[in-house]
């Protein structure tokens, strides 16, 4: 065990070690802050007094409404805001002013790039020992293939729950310098499929969070795959970039065929079968797509596992 | 009778249909040098690879210490030290911090013997800089120390000369008898430098199309061929006096200003205290072509080099 331990020290370090991986970081961070400068910039956010709240909220309708006039092609949307608006005032509820945790959900959409950066480690972690020529070094130790597979595979999931967590901790701390604290638990009211809710913003935060990582999980998985088949991190990358991107494309080309839920893409997103969500396709249960993922993983794995510890490392 | 640290029992190597090594069998002791020599592509490297695990032996196996590479991988290359090709490390790490990564890697290695390696290879200066901004020489030395860092019983070496000086070149090669000798580690090296193999090893196996030719005493072979004709060339004055001498005991000729000439072994020191009798100046006398390189290419044939 100790010897594992080392062995995702060892890949940790060479993670870590490159300066492309501190590209990722500062990207991300750049990108952080960006957003918290516009927002702030741009006061597209609310803060609430105890004594004015109503005023406030009245008068934030008003403005929809007159928003709404001018453009009626946001109606809707502004309608629904104004729901939100009205729930608070129906059950006479002061709403939380923005802050860092508001800032931290909206910042959810950023596991895209986690996504990414993951799918590109997980790329490389094999390849580029081949292309470094170091997996010869690596191979001849009194440690199976099997260990150091695995060890490689933990050190991709690892980094990724590593870079997560940084996005949801540095975006933290940027909202709170730019917006204040929001309070330790706070409560926002959301329009869910069941109609108006009002909804603590961590929750929210952690089940994004989660339904993000399934995907994440399984294109990391299938980068990491592709790595070991082909030893090659460019196809790996690419591919997984590809159909990370045009995955809901496919499933939609193929929407009509019975086999279409069968697609991967079709059950990655677990968030069809909550929030009185329709689910993509009749027929298709939370535990089908459990299922099926599970069978796509278990594939996944078992050919990296084939392809790494079985076939002969040749000078080619 | 010699402990055997490794033994290759009719080791092939099939790749679809094509055999690559056919039928290997030899074994290195304990406290050898064994050079591996053989033209590019006769399965030097295949060899070296199924020895070390890389590659799967198609039939038969190798043993290392008596444990079995096939089935007994873990308890087998914990006695191996190696370097496969060329000296391969992680480029955005510094020296120290590839040692430690392969330090990691084996139970029971500890600081010590990564700065004992360090000083045996002498690489203390430029431990701490990246080993992309290392020559190739340096890398070779960061190689070698990786591979002893767990003293091993086997040490294997591809080219392990490649890429060093000549100080460098002498250095290693009186570490690598000092492994041999003292602590009586069997090294396997290989090279298609011959003079290079000739100095360093006790033992030569050549290696042909995948088939061991022959294994070849170093020493043996020199004591042994003493009556084989040795080619010679001389650098003289005044020449053409020498030309006459020589020309006594065998034929001569003349090549720019030195005389080239084909003569036993052992007629050598006669013939060099005559030309010094008749007063003739000797500023060179050297053996051109040795006995091991006339073997090499009788048995590989001097073609199939390159």
């Amino acid at each position: 065990m100790g010897n594992f331990i080392n062995l995702i020290q060892n890949e940790l370090i060479k993670i870590y070690r490159l300066k492309s991986t501190w590209a990722m970081y500062i990207i991300v961070g750049i990108i952080i802050v960006g957003l918290g400068i516009f927002i702030k910039s741009y006061g597209e956010y609310m803060t609430y007094e105890e004594d004015s709240w109503r005023e406030t909220l009245e008068a934030e309708n008003q403005s929809l409404l007159d928003e709404s006039e001018e453009f009626p092609g946001i109606a809707e949307f502004n309608q629904s805001l104004i729901e939100q608006n009205n729930y608070y005032l129906e059950n006479d509820i002061i709403p939380v002013s923005y802050g860092a945790w508001q800032f931290v959900m909206e910042n959810e959409m950023l596991l895209s790039l986690v996504s990414l950066f993951t799918i590109i480690v997980a790329a490389g972690i094999l390849a580029n020992e081949f292309r470094w020529g170091t997996i010869k070094l690596l191979l001849i130790r009194p440690i199976s293939r099997t260990k150091i597979l695995i060890a490689k595979y933990s050190s991709v999931l690892l980094f990724s729950f590593i870079t997560a967590f940084f996005v949801l901790f540095f975006s933290w701390i940027v909202g709170l310098i730019l917006f204040g604290f929001d309070g330790m638990n706070p409560h926002i009211v959301l329009e869910k499929n069941e109609g108006i809710e009002y909804v603590s913003v961590i929750g929210e935060i952690l089940t994004g969070y989660g339904f993000s990582l399934i995907n994440l999980l399984m294109m990391a998985t299938f980068a990491f795959m592709i790595s070991a088949i082909f030893r090659n991190s460019a196809l790996a990358i690419g591919l997984a970039i590809f159909l990370m991107l045009a995955g809901n494309q496919i499933v939609f080309f193929f929407i009509e065929r019975d086999w279409a839920k069968y697609i991967l893409f079709a059950n990655t997103d677990l968030s069809q079968y909550v929030n009185g969500n329709t689910p993509l396709m009749e027929g298709m249960t939370l535990g089908f797509s459990v299922t099926m993922l599970v069978i796509y993983y278990v594939i996944f794995v078992a050919l990296s596992w084939v392809f790494f510890t079985k076939r002969d490392v040749a000078g080619y | 009778m010699p402990e055997i640290a490794m033994q290759l029992t009719n080791v092939s190597k099939r790749i679809g249909k094509k055999e690559i090594i056919k039928d290997l069998s030899f074994s290195i002791n304990r406290g050898e040098v064994f050079g591996f020599i053989g033209p590019n592509g006769a399965g030097k490297t295949t060899t070296i690879r199924m020895m070390v695990g890389l590659m799967k032996i198609t039939e038969g196996d190798i043993h290392i210490l008596g444990k079995s590479i096939k089935s007994d991988f873990k308890q087998a290359i914990r006695e191996v030290g190696a370097i496969v090709e060329n000296p391969e490390l992680y480029p955005f790490l510094t020296g120290a911090q590839n040692l430690k990564q392969y330090a990691r890697m084996i139970p029971g290695v500890t600081q010590k013997d990564i700065d004992e390696a360090v000083r045996l290879v002498g690489m203390e200066k430029a431990l701490n800089e990246k080993v992309g901004r290392y020559s190739l020489g340096m890398r070779q030395r960061i190689g070698i120390a990786q591979a002893i860092l767990h003293k091993p019983s086997i040490l294997i070496l591809d080219e392990p000369t490649n890429g060093l000086d000549p100080a460098g070149i002498r250095e290693i090669r009186q570490y690598i008898r000092k492994l041999a000798a003292e602590k009586n580690v069997a090294v396997i090296i290989s090279s298609h430098l011959l003079s290079e193999i000739e100095l360093m090893c006790d033992r030569i196996g050549i290696i042909k199309n995948g088939e061991l030719v022959a294994t070849q005493d170093v020493r043996e072979n020199t004591s042994s061929t003493t009556q084989t004709l040795l080619q010679v060339e001389m650098e003289a004055t005044p020449l053409d006096k020498a030309l006459e001498i020589i020309n006594e005991k065998t034929t001569a000729a003349q090549t720019n200003n030195k005389i080239t000439f084909e003569i036993e072994k052992e007629h050598i020191p006669a013939l060099i205290s005559n030309l010094v009798e008749q007063n003739i100046l000797i500023y060179e006398v050297s053996v051109t072509k040795s006995t091991l390189e006339d073997k090499f290419f009788d048995l590989i044939g001097e073609n199939v080099i390159g």
